[in-house]
């Protein structure tokens, strides 16, 4: 039996009626992943991965994703399996300690197959910066799968694994999802632990799930999503069952057009997967709406002083002192600082890491850092005034599809524009997602829903009502005809 | 942004830029400061900054050790340590 394709509730169904044994389900992934061409991942972790396995068939696990395989983003902490965060820096970190989400998706009996390839630190939209290689599209292998989240989006495109987990800053997950044609999903800004998850901008990160279906994602949120005292911007409020609220009616319900955001000028397959999707919520009784956000525009350029300051303070911890790459042949303990730094960062991260510094230094950081820590109110603020409208807000994922590899990478704003619909989402906080919704020359385009604080399942309801009124979301690499 | 505020900004970040992308790297970041610079035109008076967008305060806890000592554990990452120490070159003469 072939288990490539299938979604994470179809699996489970086939462990629950012992159609498969957990243990054939992770030695097929080890298979597919063998012969995958995509270079998805960094690291696997087949021999714990087959005895947990084993574990399940022998019935001594238990829980909501038991005996189930799932690939974890190299960017969260894994107790005694290698964390690189794509960066050569932490080309030999093993952490002695799980992130709160993988011990929360380890508790629901979830088998971690391995660490999903990544832009280095999560700085990227094309999975280009990783020290490991890019990550290839499973579509179209000389094309990149979207970044940072790049590997983990590739791996469930190519039917490598039914779930994986991603983080996103500015549309780390969103953007991936789109451009490898699947379901991603970022929750509310504190709704998931950044405990163990390696920081980029503190401010803007979370973590959140990729998968073949909203349903998926929204199994998936009800295990990484929980309060954690380990972590001081956790939320506290009481956790949903996300699967209760996916089966509402859309009778009535607000959908918000943000007038500011402009598609005109994107390719005509983008505009028409558009209106198209507007025709399909309306055939489920959604209304339109046009809301201003007239500060929404500011979006990528506050994003690019606020993320930039944030990673040049994180990323100071990495000194070649107590953990990760040490350069050799160094004079004194200043030479080994930037020895070790120079040498273990790519080209990006210190791009981002000197703009950080340049913002916040004296005399600029009113100019700039304060400047846009109030332009991102302002931007909040419109979201929040939006949705005393509307129920959800829709947008295209990205501006394109899949481009080519090497295509961008010489001009980093050509590469910085990619995420000019998701940014906003990270600044206010809100939660966001994005779902398969047309094709572009055989490349997947994705449709953005972004709900309002903790109104996951608001968003997850639109999306599960859409993909059960629609196919593109079971479309994959060997679909055949996607025209 | 010139090559002599690229090479303070470098020193600051403790990063050295190897000298054939140092001219690329100083263009890419004039570039990305004008991009930002549209900022500079917008009105924030009176807008107070936004620095959590959940605007929480950091919860209190009780001050008391919930783990146990691992220092083993975490020495055993460093790139060089000694019995209780994290090995660096000499800072004192």
């Amino acid at each position: 039996m072939s288990i490539k394709y299938k979604t994470l509730s179809e699996l489970k169904e086939l462990l629950e009626k012992k159609d498969i044994s957990s243990f054939e389900l992770v030695e097929e992934t080890f298979k597919n992943i063998s012969s995958s061409k995509t270079n998805s991942f960094i690291t696997l972790n087949e021999e714990v991965a087959l005895t947990k396995a084993k574990e399940f068939d022998q019935g001594e696990c238990e829980g909501d994703l038991a005996g189930l395989p799932i690939a974890q983003k190299d960017l969260f902490c894994t107790k005694n399996l290698r964390t690189t965060c794509g960066s050569r820096i932490l080309e030999n970190f093993i952490p002695p300690y799980n992130a709160t989400v993988v011990e929360n998706l380890s508790k629901a009996g979830s088998i971690c197959v391995g660490k999903t390839n990544m832009d280095e630190f999560a700085m990227g939209s094309s999975n280009e910066t990783s020290y490991f290689g890019a990550v290839k599209n499973p579509w179209d292998l000389e094309r990149v799968p979207g970044g940072s989240s790049g590997g983990s989006a590739a791996a469930v495109a190519e039917g490598l694994v039914c779930a994986a987990t991603g983080t996103d800053t500015g549309g780390s997950i969103r953007q991936p999802a789109a451009l490898c044609g699947i379901t991603g999903i970022k929750p509310t800004y504190g709704r998931a632990s950044r405990w163990g998850m390696i920081a980029f901008a503190s401010s803007l990160d979370q973590a959140g799930a990729f998968a073949r279906n909203a349903e998926d994602c929204a199994l998936l949120l009800n295990h990484i999503c929980s309060h954690d005292e380990k972590d001081s911007t956790s939320l506290s409020n009481d956790k949903e069952n996300y699967l209760e609220n996916i089966n509402n009616d859309l009778k009535g319900k607000k959908i918000g057009i943000v007038k500011e955001f402009d598609i005109s000028n994107l390719s005509k397959e983008v505009q028409d997967s558009f209106e198209q999707s507007k025709k399909i919520f309306e055939s489920l009784g959604a209304n339109f709406v046009e809301v201003s956000m007239p500060n929404i525009k500011l979006s990528v350029p506050t994003y690019y002083v606020v993320a930039p300051a944030e990673c040049s303070s994180n990323l100071s911890r990495f000194d070649g002192v107590k953990y990760g790459y040490r350069a050799e042949n160094v004079n004194d303990l200043e030479d080994l600082y930037i020895k070790s730094r120079s040498e273990g960062f790519g080209d990006e991260v210190k791009r981002r890491i000197l703009i950080g510094t340049y913002v916040l230094s004296a005399g600029f950081y009113d100019a700039y850092y304060k400047k846009a820590q109030q332009s991102r109110r302002m931007i909040k603020n419109d979201f929040v005034k939006a949705f005393s409208e509307v129920d959800v807000i829709m947008s295209p994922s990205s501006p394109s599809s899949a481009f080519k590899i090497g295509s961008k990478t010489e001009d980093p704003i050509e590469m910085y524009l990619e995420d000019l619909f998701t940014i906003s989402s990270n600044l206010a906080g809100v939660p966001a997602m994005s779902i398969p919704h047309g094709f572009s020359k055989n490349l997947p385009i994705g449709l953005q829903l972004i709900g309002n604080y903790l109104e996951e399942s608001e968003i997850l309801n639109f999306a599960h009502q859409y993909q059960k009124n629609t196919d593109w979301h079971i479309r994959n690499p060997d679909f055949g005809d996607n025209s | 942004m010139d090559n002599k505020t690229v090479e303070t900004i470098s020193y600051l970040a403790r990063l050295k830029l190897d000298k054939d992308k140092k001219d690329k790297i100083t263009k890419d970041l004039e570039n990305i400061i004008n991009f930002v610079d549209e900022l500079q035109d917008i009105n924030t008076d009176d807008v107070t900054p936004l620095a959590n967008p959940l605007e929480k305060t950091a919860p209190k806890r009780k001050d008391f050790v919930n783990s146990k000592d691992r220092k083993e554990v975490f020495l055993e990452n460093s790139p060089q340590s000694d019995q209780d120490y994290f090995i660096v070159p000499k800072v004192v003469e």
